[in-house]
Order: structure tokens, then sequence, then C-alpha cells
């Protein structure tokens, strides 16, 4: 590494830079030109500048302002992460699993999502894009024998000083700036010269602007990685480990993917933060974003992704008490059940005409926070009540009696009609509203950030349970029970608390659903909704939070939306979805894609446990689990006559007399 | 008391379809450890393809055969009911159990759920939404015994389901598949080592268990007439009860289990409405029908956790 000049570096660092930059050019590419990047700053902008011209004007001008806020936070977090990268790679790996993981994670999703027009179902067939190559990957593997080495190489990349790091990194994102903002004034001039330009206004102000943000801001963006990589240095854990010890707290010991340098940057756990940071940028800013990504139908579409949020929530539930604890739970819409009604008895007429108390509308309203916390705490105890009988059952038992129960909860709010109305169910529930202010039921935005803020909530509490004591109990006791037992676990506490903690967050889920929906009644809630929840955790992958909040995306989307749109599709005349569904009805007379929901599901749930048992975005450990009775890693070694006789440890077993 | 004897041979009557329907549970659970949650589905497929085959038998509820030609047509129908269960009950095991029999517990108990989601949908696809009718081809003939009127279709019922289970115990004891089925049961890898062959005998048990079901299922369309795709949950789930009631893996247990629900089922219609004015807030809300689900879950759950092994099964400890 020569010092003579600031911008010189060694040609092992420019072929890096030449790698990150193309790796990460081609999605943000993708992304600005094939999809709607452009377009949203443009139209952002120039709504801002004719507020008076209904043309440009397509949304308020706070959620342009937001979108304007969002493309510029993408860009540069996306300059900040191409100096990461360049900076932390340690340079000797391949390119190819670079490019594979970029082009399954960042381009197919696009891609999927600009073909779909919509988000939930993009990402959902990315989901299944993604199936489909593991799927591939793992036949063609069998096929071939080739495994990927099991061994990672013994010793670690040599460490890098912080100077360089931080030379690196503001290299890697001034470049990356830099070509953006060349590759974005070639194609307006392009558009401007063939016509396409809405205004000029856009090539005057715009432009120049963009341009010096994007430069300026990806020197600071450089900055920016830097900081992040030399806070994943050994140096630097050896100080956090120093100040932890004089706290009185245990040292911490990071493992390969955390540290910087690193063999495959694109996973650490640097490059994790600029994801996360651009994930909740997009999430938050997203109401604001939907009108100008996809055009028409926003309301709707806020509204089903509050749905889908509910079933984030039931689903991370789910994983706790069968991801993290093991127990077989098929019976979990009970407690969401519980939960909803909790509220609707409160938040509606009916508990004036419960206990004679009348309340007046924004008090009703007012009552839905503590309800929340209220919802999720009856459907606890009702949790552990229900688990207390199935506390020496076996999993197959164990699952057959929380079926029970999913099915004798139902009945039991159909049977009791004084207090929950049995078949007519509760009508006029609430919607929450601070005191007096109740939410103005035609928007579905303030339900999406209340969705969010409960998502948010459950991930923290369920992160923190699992990596707490507790949460190794359950693993204990997933593993092993008796074992767990002679290690000094309390197996019925730890059990009940499983069950309990699980059905705090449905509680949850069934307060904002009663509260959404505005009418709860028997029939919302069926014991087929048990099993997609179970497959939602399945198929995402058991006892992995981001597993199961994707695998509650897909099927939700799967369930609701794909099969939904597909028989949409199919009403219009002359296209290939009309033809083809008109031929199957001649053989298969009461054929609609709703009505094939639950074969689609049942064949990928029988795939799936034949082929990816460990779901799609596995936990570590249970990848290790699954597959430790294939051979899969490594060739078949049959004890000891495999060794051969230099072997040290046949020597050692050997002793010749 | 001969109002009670009224409830006791309906009872014992869907007892003996229970009791079809659990052997087919408690023997595939001896064999392979998995509760088979198709099996109810398998039920139901059974019933869908005797209406098909009636249908184009053209034997309708309005001409209804006499005779030799109804005993020939509903062996006929037991036949193809029963065949085409087991077909279904061995190519599921094939194709789902199969692949998964070395894998953890999880992965076949989800995989029959799935199985389950299929068929549930092939019968959506195969005979819609709505109820549909089994023709009531069996005489309507009452027997009238010690002042009671009691329902040939009901004696039908008991009569063939206790021959079909004479006949599987006598299978079971006698025969040398027999034998190898209760070998494999008892330690799979010994039976392999003892030459038997194990993927076949499980086959064969599938068969048969599923076949028992193809049986009931007909009794069941005989004596109640209509079907519908989702039948095969709740009476599987019923079943399954029955089956542990009685001691899963354990062949009498499931026969014992199975009339011994029906019974209860049968007479939970005698338990008041508390709502009703003239039962004094005694019984259930809305009487004890509507809470028949209820109750055999709640007795599932009591044998459970006070007598995991059932009525007839052996205490086995838990070893390490």
């Amino acid at each position: 590494m020569s010092a003579s000049s600031p911008w010189s570096l060694d040609r092992s660092t420019r072929a890096l830079l030449w790698k990150w930059g193309l790796v990460l050019l081609v999605p943000v590419l993708v992304y600005t030109f094939l999809w709607q990047g452009d377009s949203v700053v443009n139209a952002a902008f120039l709504g801002l500048a004719n507020p008076n011209n209904s043309t440009y004007a397509v949304a308020t001008p706070g959620n342009m302002v937001q979108a304007l806020i969002f493309s510029a936070l993408f860009y540069l977090l996306v300059t900040a992460l191409s100096g990461y990268l360049l900076a932390v790679d340690s340079g000797r790996h391949s390119f190819a699993p670079v490019w594979v993981d970029v082009v399954l994670y960042a381009v197919v999703p696009i891609l999927l999502i600009a073909l779909t027009n919509d988000l939930v179902i993009g990402i959902a067939l990315s989901a299944v894009a993604w199936g489909a190559y593991f799927l591939v990957r793992a036949i063609a593997r069998r096929r071939f024998n080739r495994f990927p080495p099991a061994v990672a190489p013994a010793d670690p990349p040599a460490p890098i000083a912080n100077a360089e790091l931080r030379r690196r990194a503001i290299f890697g994102s001034v470049s990356f700036g830099v070509v953006l903002a060349l590759i974005w004034i070639v194609v307006d001039i392009v558009f401007y010269v063939s016509g396409v330009f809405p205004s000029l206004l856009l090539l005057t102000i715009l432009l120049p602007v963009r341009t010096v943000l994007l430069v300026v801001g990806s020197y600071f963006m450089g900055h920016f990685a830097a900081r992040v990589a030399q806070n994943f240095t050994v140096e630097a854990y050896a100080r956090r480990n120093k100040r932890r010890e004089a706290k009185g707290l245990k040292a911490l010991r990071p493992q390969r993917a955390q540290l910087t340098p690193n063999d495959n940057p694109l996973r650490s756990s640097g490059a994790r933060v600029i994801f996360m940071a651009a994930l909740l940028a997009f999430v938050l800013l997203y109401p604001a974003l939907d009108s100008f990504l996809f055009s028409y139908g926003t309301g709707g579409r806020l509204a089903g992704y509050g749905d889908a949020g509910y079933y984030v929530i039931l689903a991370l539930g789910l994983n706790i008490v069968v991801g993290f604890a093991g127990l077989l739970d098929l019976g979990y819409v009970a407690f969401f059940a519980i939960g909803a009604y909790a509220w609707a008895i409160v938040g509606s007429s009916q508990f004036g005409q419960l206990f004679n108390i009348f309340l007046s509308n924004s008090v009703a309203s007012g009552l839905f926070w503590p309800m929340l916390l209220g919802a999720a705490l009856l459907a606890a105890f009702f949790g552990v009540v229900l688990g207390l009988p199935t506390l020496r059952l076996r999993g197959d038992y164990l699952a057959i009696v929380t079926l029970g129960f999913g099915e004798i909860v139902p009945i039991v709010a159909l049977n009791l009609r004084q207090i929950t109305n049995g078949a007519n169910g509760l009508v006029g529930v609430h919607s929450p509203g601070f005191f007096g202010l109740a939410w103005n039921v035609t928007t579905p935005v303030p339900y999406y950030y209340l969705i969010l803020a409960l998502i948010g909530f459950t991930i923290f509490a369920a992160i923190r349970l699992r990596d707490s004591r507790l949460g190794r109990a359950w693993v204990a006791i997933r593993e092993d029970e008796i074992a767990a037992a002679s290690s000094g676990i309390n197996l019925r506490n730890t059990k009940l608390l499983a069950f309990g903690a699980g059905a705090f967050f449905s509680g949850f889920a069934g307060a904002y659903h009663g509260a959404k929906l505005g009418v709860i009644s028997p029939d919302v809630f069926s014991y087929g909704d048990s099993i997609i929840f179970l497959a939602m955790v399945v198929i995402g992958g058991l006892g992995s939070i981001p597993g199961v909040i994707v695998g509650a995306l897909a099927v939700y989307s799967l369930y609701v939306l794909i099969l939904g749109q597909l028989d949409t599709m199919a009403a219009v005349p002359h296209t290939f979805m009309y033809n083809f569904h008109t031929t199957i009805i001649h053989i298969i007379p009461g054929f609609t894609f709703g009505n094939i929901r639950n074969l689609t599901f049942g064949v990928l749930l029988i795939l799936i446990m034949i082929f990816r048992p460990e779901g799609l975005i596995p936990s570590a450990r249970r990848k290790r689990e699954l597959h430790e009775n294939l051979d899969e890693q490594e060739p078949d070694v049959l004890g000891s006559l495999d060794v051969t006789f230099a072997d040290p440890a046949f020597e050692a077993e050997v002793r010749v007399e | 008391m001969s109002y009670y004897l009224q409830f006791v041979i309906v009872g014992l009557a869907s007892g003996s379809i229970y009791a079809l329907i659990a052997l087919g549970y408690t023997m595939v659970y001896g064999i392979i450890e998995l509760i088979n949650f198709a099996h109810g589905d398998i039920f139901m497929i059974g019933m869908m393809v005797a209406i098909t085959f009636l249908d184009l038998l053209h034997v309708t509820d309005k001409n209804p055969p006499t005779g030799f030609a109804l005993v020939g047509i509903l062996a006929a129908a037991f036949l193809v009911a029963m065949l085409a269960c087991a077909i279904v009950g061995v190519v599921t095991e094939r194709i789902a159990y199969r692949p998964l029999r070395n894998a953890n517990r999880l992965a076949p108990l989800i995989s029959a759920i799935g199985v389950s989601l299929i068929l549930e949908d092939l019968g959506k696809l195969w005979k819609g939404l709505n109820y549909i009718s089994f023709p009531q081809i069996f005489p309507n003939v009452f027997y009238s015994i010690g002042g009671v009127q009691i329902a040939a279709v009901d004696l039908f019922a008991i009569v063939v389901a206790v021959v079909l289970m004479i006949g599987l115990q006598w299978f079971i004891t006698y025969t040398r598949m027999g034998r190898a089925m209760r070998a494999v049961a008892q330690d799979r890898e010994a039976a392999a080592l003892m030459g038997v062959n194990v993927n076949q005998v499980i086959s064969i048990t599938f068969f048969v268990g599923a076949g028992l079901a193809g049986a009931a299922s007909i009794i069941y369309g005989l004596k109640f007439g209509s079907t519908i795709y989702y039948i095969g949950f709740q009476l599987g789930l019923i079943a399954f009860t029955a089956a542990v009631l009685g001691g899963i893996g354990n062949l009498v247990g499931a026969m014992l289990g199975g009339l011994i629900i029906g019974l209860v089922q049968s007479f939970s219609v005698l338990i008041p409405d508390s709502l009703a004015p003239h039962s004094h807030g005694f019984g259930l809300p809305l009487g004890g029908a509507a809470w028949m689900l209820a109750i055999i879950f709640a007795i599932l759950i009591l044998i459970l956790v006070f007598r995991p092994s059932g009525l007839l099964g052996q205490n086995v400890p838990d070893k390490v």
C-alpha cells in the first residue's frame, strides 16, 4: 500500500473496487431505471415545484417530501455500503458467491416487484424463487456429489489499520457516488435528447442538486462507512470487552462473520447495519412512497399490509412456542380469538350490556391502549391454562390436544351467548383513539403505523427472549427434555412460560384485528387458520426470527393475495388466464383458484418437509440439526475403519503392544 | 329403561363407525409412531368414491334395489370404497411419509397435515362446496324389540363392524403378515434383521387401515345420508380420541374406545339446556348437543393427562 498519494491504491484494492462497484451498480441501476427509482425522484420534485399544477401534484406535499427524503437516504446508504464493502473485503474469496447473493436477494425481488406491480406478491414470488433455487442447488449437489467445503480457512485475514480502512471506505464511496451521478446525468441527457423529458426544471435544478448531493454526500457516507467498519475490528471488540469487564459483564466473543476485515463482507454485521437502516427508512416512509411506486390503490394496499402485519405478529408468537420451545401447537387460533374477543367485549356495546357501565365513544376508543396490554395478558393467562394439561405430553399428543383446544374455543365462543353474543358476533367494535380524538377510519395509514410499532415491539421482545436464560432453557427442552430436567431446568415453568409468552403476542394481534375489522364473530376463526400460522412458521424457518417474518408474508400473500389475483385475472376474457381457466373447468367443474388454496398449501408443506425442513431462512442451529442425518456436508464416515493409519486420531485409539 | 336402550343402540352404531376409523389411526401409529392426520380425509374420499360409483350404477333413493340386487350392490360398494381408500392410503404413505421416516418427529406430522389439506381440496374440487347426499338404499326398516324402535341400518352397522374387527383380529393373530406387522410395531430394526420386508409391511398396514376407513365410510353414508368435503377432519379427530381412549397401538382398545365414544356422543344429547326454563339452570347452555365436540375433547384431555396409555394400554415408562 503506497502512501504517496491519498488516492493511490494497490492493484488488489483496485480489483476490489471493480468488483464491488459492479456488484452494487447492477441492483441500483435496476431499481433506478428499470423500476421506479428515477420517477419517484422526478415526480416528487415536480410535484413540489408545481404545487398548483394538478398533473404533477399526485400526492400531498408531506408525502412528496417523504419520498424525496427516502430517495436521498437510499442512494446515500448505497454509497456507504459501497465504501464499507471495499474497506472490509479481505479479498480472499471469489466473485461468484457474491454475484449469486446479489442477484438472488436484490435483483430478483426488485424485478419481481416491478413485474407484478405489487410489493407483497413480488416478495412472495421472490421467496418462491429462493425456494426453487435452493431446491435445484440441493438436487444438483446431490447429483454431482459436489458439496461446499465444510471447513473455513483456519487463519483469519490480516488486520487493516483504521486509517487504511478510512481511506478505502472514502475511496469506495466517492467512486461509487461519482459513477452513479455520471450515469444518471447521461441517462437524463439521453431522455432529454429523445424528447421524453417532462420538464426543463428537472434538468436545470434537479440534476445539479442531485449530482452535488451524491458526490458530496458520498464523501461523508465514506466516513460513516469507515466508522461502521472500525466498530467491528478486533481492537474495537477488545476495547468493548475491557469496558464490559469493568462493569462486571461477560466478554463478547465475535464470530468470523462479524469482524473486520471479512471474507464475506456482504453478510457481515457492518453490512447488516446498513441494510437495516435502509429497510427501516423504507418501512417507515412507505405510506408516502406507495402512491409513487405503485400508482393507484394505495389505501387498499395499506389496509392489506395491516392485515399481513398481524399475521407476522401471530407467526412470531407461534415461533416462540413451536420454534424456540419445540412444543407443537396446532390450536394457536384459540389465543388469537381470546385476544380479539377481549377487545371486542370492552370496546363495543357489549361492555354496557354485561356490566351496565355505558362508556362514551371517545372513552371506549381511548381504552384500546390499555386493552392492548389487557388482551395480551388475558391471552397469556389462557395460554398458561391451556398449557397445563399438556405438560407431560410428547410431540404428537401435544399437537392433538392443542388442536382440540383450537376447536373448543370457537365452540365456547359460539355457545356462551351471554358473553359473546353467539353466532351474531359483536359489531361496532371501536377503533383506537386518544381521548377525544378517534382515528379517521377512512384512511388505513394510522393502522399501518400501529401495526409497525407492534411488530417492532414483538421482534424486539422475541430477540430478547431468545437470547435470554429463558430462551436457552427453551432450546434445551426442545432438544432433550430429560437432559434439560437433569440440568436443573424446571420443565413445568419453562413450558408454561413458553405457552404464555407465545399467547401474549397473539393477544396484541387479536385486539388489533378486532379494532380494525370492527366485527368479531366465531366464524372469523377456524381450524384452518391454525394450520396457516403453523405453515408460516415452518415454511419461514422454525425458530428463526427473520425467517418467520418472511414466511408469514409469503404465506399470507399466497393465501390471500396471489390466488385471489389469479381469479381476478381469469375473469378477464381473451387472456391466457381466462383460456386456461375455461379449459380446466371442462375437466373439473368446481375449479377456481380460490378453491385450490389448501391444495397448493398442502403440496408446499410436503415439499418443504421433504427437501428443506429447516425452512426458507433457517437459524444456523436448526440447519445443523436437521441435516445431521443426511450426508450433506461430508462423506459417510463409517468410524475408525475409514481413518488412515497415520492419522493421529487412529493412533490415539490403537495401541500396538 | 327401554328409552335408554334406543340411545345405546344408536350410540353403538355410530361407535362402530368411529371404531373402524380409529383402527386405522391406531394401526398406523403402532407401526410408525405417526398420527396420520389425513386418515379422516381418506374416509371422506371413500365416501365420494362410493357416491360416484353408485351414481354410475344409477342407484338412487327413488328406485332402491331390493333382495339380492341390494346385497350385491352393497357388497360392490363396500369393495370399491375400501379399495379406493386403501389405494389412497398406500399412495400417501409412499409419497409423503416414507421419505421422512428417519427425520425428526415434526416433519411427518406436518407432512400429514399437508396431505390432509390436499385431500380436502380434492374433495372440494370433485364434489363442490355443498353437502352431497348419499343414496339411502338401505331399507328403512325398524325392528321393535322390547318396546323400542331399532333401525335396521344401526344393526347392520354394528354387525358389519364386528365382522370386520373379528376379521382383522384373526389377520393380525394368525397370519404370517399379521405376525410381521406385530414384529415391526414392536421393534423395527429387529424385525428387519429377522427378514421382514419393513417397507412392504408398512404399506400393507396403511392398506388395511385405510380399507377399514372405506368400510366405515359406506356405513356412515347409509346411516347419515350426506357428506361434505370437510367431514373428514371432525370425524377423524373424534376417532383419534377413541383410539387414544382405548390405548393407542392397541387394536382391541381402538374398538372399545370407538364404541365408548359413540355411546358418549349419543348420550350427550340428554344433557339439558341450562338456558331453557324447564331445566332450572342445570346442564350446559344450548344443551348437550351443541357441546358434543367439546365434551369429546375434554375426554381426550382427561385421558391424556391422567392415563395416557389409555384404557387397555400398558403404562410404558419414559426411557432415557
